[in-house]
């Protein structure tokens, strides 16, 4: 698993950094906004694409770079992130999970348009997707050209990635 | 006390900023919610609202083009742009469009306080 090189030379940061600006995102996400704090672990040296019992939340990257940053948890972890952010118990996924695992998509993509692109107009956020299921199989983690972070809390493990590419 | 209208396509971030808003002490009073521009056009049609927090990156009508028709239906109230999208150019535009501020989520209460303490 490795960051492209054309993006890798276009933002002359190596894949340490990038690393280490998700790990610094998203413990501040979460410290903030879901009251959590996280522990995290060394990023994943295989491509992950299937999931079991899990909630992903996506949002793309269009514009000098395309790209996808990602959030995986397991279900049950899934609806501890949810319960806390809204100050509420949530034991079933439904509207509620969606909308807190896409907003911390939502907030994670902020954070990395923020360091690819100073003014903000030549690289486009999407709406968060989310997805959740039994067994899944996502293709945004496929290839090696991504990063991907393990975090943990309480003995619950999610990970989050970021596919990006340079466009010509 | 003041009325505060929040527009934001998540209803997660809708009550995490209201509940932030209570945290911080501010002097609220009723909370008005959007999910997108178009509702939050439609809350100011019926409702006096003294402080508008409104997301940018929103799906039917966005941040940006809600922040221009509100003031262009003679909106007066103070608009702070509560977003992920920090970039210099998309602040710029909003302040252009009429914002008076923004914060960037995430957020502590201790940063709304400081940032809206003195509109409120």
């Amino acid at each position: 698993m490795t960051l492209s090189s054309g993006v890798a030379e276009a933002t002359k940061l190596s894949e340490e950094q990038v690393a280490g600006f998700i790990i610094d995102a998203t413990k501040e996400v979460f410290g903030t906004m879901v009251m959590m704090e996280l522990e995290d672990q060394y990023p994943l040296r295989e491509p992950v694409t299937k999931f079991h019992c899990s909630v992903t939340g996506m949002v793309g990257l269009a514009g000098t770079y395309s790209g996808i940053l990602s959030i995986h948890c397991p279900l049950e972890f899934a609806l501890r992130i949810t319960s806390s952010m809204l100050g509420m118990e949530v034991d079933e996924v439904g509207e509620d999970v969606n909308d807190a695992l896409g907003e911390i998509a939502n907030m994670l993509g902020g954070y990395v348009k923020m360091v690819l692109s100073k003014g903000g107009m030549d690289l486009h956020l999407s709406v968060p997707t989310v997805i959740s299921g039994e067994e899944y199989t996502l293709n945004a983690m496929a290839d090696n050209d991504c990063v991907i972070i393990p975090f943990v809390n309480d003995s619950q493990r999610f990970l989050v990635g970021l596919k990006l590419q340079k466009e010509a | 006390m003041a009325n505060v209208l929040i527009v934001d396509d998540s209803s997660t971030m809708r009550k995490i900023i209201s509940r932030s808003l209570r945290q911080a002490g501010l002097p609220v009073d009723e909370i008005f919610e959007g999910g997108d521009g178009i509702e939050g056009l439609n809350v100011l049609a019926g409702k006096s609202v003294d402080l508008i927090l409104s997301d940018i990156n929103m799906p039917n009508m966005d941040g940006l083009e809600f922040i221009k028709q509100a003031r262009a239906n003679g909106c007066k109230a103070p608009i702070v742009m509560i977003t992920t999208e920090g970039g210099e150019d998309i602040l710029k535009q909003a302040l252009e469009n009429g914002a008076s501020d923004s914060i960037k989520k995430p957020f502590t209460p201790d940063q709304l306080n400081e940032k809206l303490g003195g509109l409120l």
